[in-house]
């Protein structure tokens, strides 16, 4: 039996399902059919939530790939860019949901295979130098450690935005939300264009190479406030969730992030282009 | 030489405790170790068997099977010589092949393949995977012998009827049918395998020339599995229903030996349904991701140009690097609830501890003691310094009993009368104490 669309925004928000989906896309999670009762929530009430969202300076995305993701385009809402290993991992990721060899296992991958694949494509030294570019002088194995704890602190990070799901034994299934990660190369006639619309629309920031480069010693320099805030959340639970009162919601929160973001950017921009290629 | 050897079924008789099953299998050390041509000579023999109606081979047509699997198998002029004798013998060891004819040394033997033997080549030969007709076949075949065993359940009066008329039929006939249709499940999960991999091959190999053939394997194997649970679903039910009337029968007959049988024979029966629910929810998984993945990968990159953009991309070698944003409000907090806190106790010194109240306790003298105790010993007939010594010692720990021996040695002297020899030998109190002895220890008359 297929459930009717529904007549009002307020059928949408008395459903059972939505304010654990509203909570969900305000903190960034993609939301595809392997979700459910979400999915369908946000299939039939799409026209009503468009608006609804629309208010909060936000626009309710739908990729035709078959997933839905709220994008802030004001500052009523927060909002951050991926760090520079989350981004690195989502495409290492993203290039093992394209390649045809999944298909086998059903979309499903290890934590090895998106090393294997990283390394083979940015080339072994290039992929430590890039997940360890505050440190000029390194040891081989803590700079490898760094990299794997990095890699899985992006991936904890990249399953809670519902690009991939962890499975036991440090398997992932990889999520159509991954294909945003190309999206800026999907368009092979005019890239620039591509990204120029994706930039005005707020899906992306290009990150500037030339920005000052951050303290040394600051190893956490992608995590930004909201980041601490929405791990405390996972800790909280629930109970939370249900209380009123955002006293951060005033504050704008990108200013500091973007900062940061860009003095990261700034040094993985620099050990990939002095990596010479395999 | 004669040896024993521990019967075969002793793993195999008490499989309910995986535990122990599996320690069996470990003290027994079993193991399988097969080459390419071992299992090619069991597969000759096997062929050469059922095509010959052979019940047995002689060890002259063992020998010739071998030399003509090697001639297969061997590219001319490899240099490598393989010896039918240890192949025959690997395979014995192994309880592959079995000598059948009991004649000892008396003549050359005959040998036939094992149980075990035969499973492995069938398992490699054979396809023997569930199809709609053979799970139809088997199912059918099902209800029909279960009829008679309704009726004699039926008619069945005394313990040897339930046993010879319901129990036997359910654990033999009815169990090897059931074990046929999980066979060929096996299979068919075998076939799942390679058809998944066969897609991603086809995939990688054709990418967009690939999507009709591969909908259409889909198709074909979705047919199947739907097809399957149908028959399954239907069948099962009408066998479980008439296991049911004997379960109930047998219960009202208190025959537990046949209820017991029947309660096994229907848990098979529903490890067969489940294997069907399992398959048909994975396969739907699978199913629904080949499809996305052919809609929303290969029908829009055709030219397979994404992956190559997007590894130059990653690589910095075209373009310039991005982030993505994300909405990311930070979650609402709740204020905790004020505790009012009671009234604090004084800080006070901490009371001393009253004195323990005081025990009188005997003390011990311990070289009274010493002294007891060789009085006791000489007592007891110890005469020499070495048996004292010994009797005095045993109970100590061997790190003590040097320290002890020379405190004995004086509560000796002290106590007794002792006589020593000029020449005084060495004599072992135990296996890490020598001491030299004294010949005569007696007590002194005025004690």
């Amino acid at each position: 039996m297929t459930k009717p669309a529904f007549e009002s925004l307020a059928d949408v928000i008395a459903d059972e399902a939505f304010p654990d989906l509203d909570l969900a896309l305000r903190r960034g999670r993609h939301v595809d059919r392997d979700d459910g009762p979400w999915y369908a929530l946000l299939s039939d009430g799409q026209a009503h939530l468009e608006v609804f969202y629309r208010r909060y300076g936000c626009e309710l995305v739908y990729k035709s790939d078959g997933y839905y993701y709220l994008l802030p385009t004001a500052n009523r809402l927060g909002r951050r860019h991926l760090s520079p290993a989350e981004m690195l991992v989502g495409q290492g990721l993203t290039l093992l949901y394209l390649d045809p060899s999944t298909v086998q296992t059903g979309g499903v991958v290890t934590r090895e295979q998106l090393l294997a694949q990283l390394a083979n494509v940015l080339g072994p030294e290039a992929l430590v130098r890039s997940l360890n570019p505050k440190r000029r002088r390194y040891d081989e194995r803590v700079a490898e450690e760094t990299v794997r704890q990095k890699v899985a602190e992006a991936i904890r990070r990249l399953a809670a935005l519902g690009f991939v799901e962890a499975l036991e034994d440090g398997q992932l299934r990889l999520r159509p939300a991954l294909l945003r990660f190309a999206e800026p190369v999907r368009h092979a006639t005019a890239p620039d264009a591509a990204l120029t619309r994706l930039i005005a629309a707020g899906e992306l920031v290009l990150t500037d190479p030339d920005a000052a480069e951050g303290d040394p010693d600051d190893d956490a320099s992608s995590l930004d406030p909201s980041d601490n805030d929405e791990a405390a959340a996972d800790d909280d639970g629930a109970a939370e969730e249900g209380a009123a009162g955002a006293a951060e919601d005033d504050a704008p929160p990108t200013e500091r992030d973007e900062d940061e973001a860009a003095r990261e950017w700034d040094a993985l921009g620099r050990a990939i282009t002095t990596e010479e290629p395999p | 030489m004669s040896y024993k050897r521990r019967p075969l079924a002793a793993v195999s008789n008490d499989t309910s405790d995986p535990h122990r099953t599996l320690r069996a299998l470990r003290e027994r050390n079993v193991r399988l170790e097969l080459e390419t041509a071992d299992l090619c000579f069991l597969a000759a023999l096997h062929l050469k068997a059922r095509d010959g109606q052979l019940s047995a081979f002689d060890e002259p047509a063992l020998v010739e099977v071998f030399e003509q699997v090697v001639a297969a198998i061997e590219p001319p002029g490899s240099g490598q010589k393989r010896r039918p004798t240890a192949a025959i013998r690997r395979l014995r060891e192994q309880r592959l092949l079995s000598r059948v004819d009991g004649a000892g040394v008396l003549r050359a033997g005959e040998y036939s393949l094992t149980r075990l033997a035969s499973a492995i080549v069938e398992f490699f030969l054979e396809d023997e995977s569930l199809t709609r007709e053979s799970l139809t076949l088997l199912t059918r075949s099902l209800l029909g012998s279960l009829e008679p065993v309704l009726a004699a359940a039926r008619g069945a009066s005394t313990a040897d009827d339930w046993s010879r008329t319901v129990s036997a039929p359910l654990r033999i006939t009815i169990a090897e049918l059931l074990s046929g249709i999980e066979r060929r499940q096996r299979g068919f999960d075998l076939e799942q395998e390679s058809l998944q991999r066969a897609i991603s091959e086809l995939i990688t190999a054709d990418w967009f020339g690939a999507i009709d053939r591969c909908q259409t394997m889909l198709e074909a194997t979705s047919q199947t599995l739907r097809e399957l649970n149908q028959v399954l679903l239907r069948d099962t039910h009408e066998i479980q229903s008439r296991l049911q009337e004997i379960h109930d029968l047998a219960a009202d007959a208190h025959q537990e030996e046949a209820a017991l049988v029947v309660r096994g024979t229907s848990d098979q029966i529903d490890r067969v349904v489940a294997w069907g629910s399992a398959r048909q929810r994975a396969w739907s998984e699978y199913y629904q991701y080949v499809h996305r993945y052919l809609r929303e990968v290969v029908r829009i990159d055709p030219t397979r140009m994404l992956v190559h953009r997007l590894r130059e991309h990653l690589a910095g070698r075209a373009g310039r690097p991005y982030a993505l944003a994300v909405a990311a409000a930070p979650s609402m907090q709740l204020l905790r609830p004020v505790e009012l806190l009671g009234e604090r106790p004084p800080v006070k010194r901490r009371r001393k501890p009253e004195e323990p109240e005081v025990v009188d306790v005997d003390a011990v003298d311990p070289e009274r003691e010493l002294e007891r105790s060789v009085r006791s010993a000489v007592a007891e007939g110890a005469d020499r310094l070495s048996t004292v010594t010994r009797h005095i010692t045993a109970g100590l720990e061997p790190d003590q009993r040097f320290g002890s021996a020379g405190r004995v040695v004086q509560a000796v002297a002290r106590v007794c009368r002792a006589e020593a020899g000029r020449e005084r030998p060495w004599v072992a109190v135990d296996d890490g104490l020598l001491i030299e002895d004294w010949v005569s220890v007696r007590a002194r008359e005025s004690e």
